[in-house]
């Protein structure tokens, strides 16, 4: 599973408040906790004024790379401050995201046509998020086109097929698991993501229903997703889930995940 | 001696991929390829074996380790005189009429194996006439393991057992048995010659029994 680490985000507000404050080393530790819990990607979102949202993801990413040498994923509504941000990366990460929206990927995709940088894209367009799985399915094919069109290889990219709040959409899990089993018959070595908290939005508990997306979404092709890596829950969860599924020989990563402290009961102090 | 370290340290490690190149390293460095054998592999067996024993590691583990094992086996094979491998003894291995489970003879059959013998699986839900006619068949085994795992098929562990006493060959062989309900106590009521809770003890016990 690939696990896109999403602690380091703007719009959480003790970010919010060490991003206006300058404050290094709560960044640093946010980094370190997650590249301790074994994030493939950390996630920098900066979520401030346009105006100043590529000198501080400047800032915040020479931050995450002074203690870890985990891939970046560069986080932007913007495309244009997300291009402005690869050449502070050390190494190839994964933009987030594209989209049918605008020119989003007219400006992305040429830049990392011909790098290693991976790339999440949103079916969604100028139209908003599509209802039925016909809708985003025809979305994802002008993805595709546009990938094809660029020489962007289907294993470099991450579709997010979208999650609506179940609270109002008693459809989002299977719309979203109907999409997967599409995308991944079309393209079996395509990446599916999600940042999946949307689903539980409006419903006390949230974390069940994080966690039961989790292993559908993931029985139904899913395999990357942005989620506190920090998480025992949703980590031992996500692990359990690999190793049924038959993604785990001997359940190795799972011993191992269990050794390292990442999952099961929390250490005693 | 190093070069026998690493390969017991691979075996250890369940490092499959490894271990076949380590054997021959080993091998090249003039090891003799009965003392890899011993001390590369079916020590650092019992070395998991006892780790699994102690809740150290886990079942997947041990499979790891034994898988890493063959591996090495393979690429020692014909370096060993025929007499070399399974020189530990031989067991005939069942689970008794009436039950299907197989994860813990199986185990089992691994350990010892990996401890140095011959193992014949004669496989799960097998007749007590067909335990007798594999040691009439195979002179030359000296242990006979038994399995069982529901409280429903002890008496077909039971019934078992006293057919095997009543044989010729009885004095040839040791009978050892296990399973999820089986106790010492019930091991003794029924005649049996040795009652292990677990793969490892049982393949330490086997060494014992034909020592």
């Amino acid at each position: 599973m690939i696990i896109i680490g999403e602690k380091i985000n703007g719009s959480i507000p003790p970010v919010a408040k060490a991003i206006a404050e300058k404050d290094a080393e709560f960044i640093k530790h946010r980094a370190q906790i997650q590249a301790d819990a074994n994030a493939t990607y950390i996630d920098c979102c900066a979520s401030v004024e346009e105006s100043i949202e590529v000198e501080t993801l400047h800032w915040m990413i020479d931050l995450i790379q002074e203690v870890t040498d985990v891939p970046i994923c560069i986080d932007s509504p913007s495309p244009h401050s997300c291009v402005a941000a690869i050449p502070f990366c050390k190494k190839p990460g994964l933009i987030n995201s594209v989209s049918m929206e605008g020119d989003k990927i007219d400006v992305i995709f040429p830049v990392i046509a011909d790098t290693k940088w991976e790339c999440v894209a949103l079916l969604c367009d100028d139209k908003g998020i599509p209802n039925s799985v016909e809708r985003r399915m025809e979305v994802f094919h002008n993805v595709m086109e546009k990938a094809k069109e660029y020489g962007i290889a289907p294993s470099r990219l991450h579709i997010d097929p979208l999650v609506v709040t179940l609270s109002t959409d008693e459809e989002a899990l299977t719309t979203f698991a109907e999409c997967c089993r599409q995308i991944k018959a079309e393209y079996p070595d395509i990446h599916i993501t999600s940042g999946l908290s949307n689903i539980s939005f409006g419903l006390p508990a949230r974390k069940n229903i994080n966690q039961a997306f989790m292993v559908l979404a993931m029985n139904a092709g899913m395999d990357s997703a942005i989620v506190d890596p920090t998480n025992r829950d949703m980590l031992g969860m996500i692990y359990a889930t690999d190793a049924l599924l038959q993604n785990d020989e001997y359940c190795l990563e799972y011993i191992g995940a269990f050794r390292e402290g990442l999952i099961g009961p929390a250490p005693k102090k | 001696m190093s070069q026998i370290q690493a390969v017991a340290d691979a075996v250890c490690a369940g490092k499959a991929k490894l271990v076949g190149g380590l054997v021959q390293e080993a091998l090249d460095a003039g090891c003799e390829p009965l003392e890899i054998l011993n001390s590369g592999m079916i020590d650092a067996m019992g070395i998991v074996g006892e780790k699994f024993k102690n809740n150290e590691i886990f079942v997947p583990e041990m499979l790891v380790a034994a898988r890493a094992m063959k591996k090495g086996v393979e690429v020692l094979k014909p370096h060993l005189s025929a007499g070399d491998t399974g020189t530990a003894g031989k067991m005939i291995l069942g689970t008794v009429a009436g039950d299907l489970h197989d994860i813990g003879k199986n185990l089992v059959g691994m350990m010892i194996e990996s401890a140095g013998f011959e193992v014949i699986d004669l496989g799960v839900d097998v007749p007590i006439e067909k335990f007798i006619e594999a040691v009439k068949e195979n002179p030359d085994v000296n242990l006979v393991g038994l399995s069982a795992l529901l409280t429903t098929t002890m008496p077909a562990l039971r019934d078992t057992v006293k057919a095997l006493n009543e044989q010729d060959f009885r004095s040839n062989i040791k009978i050892m048995v296990g399973g999820a309900p089986i106790t010492q106590e019930f091991a003794d009521e029924i005649g049996a010659d040795a009652y292990t809770a677990d793969a490892a003890s049982a393949a330490q016990k086997a060494k014992e029994l034909v020592a």
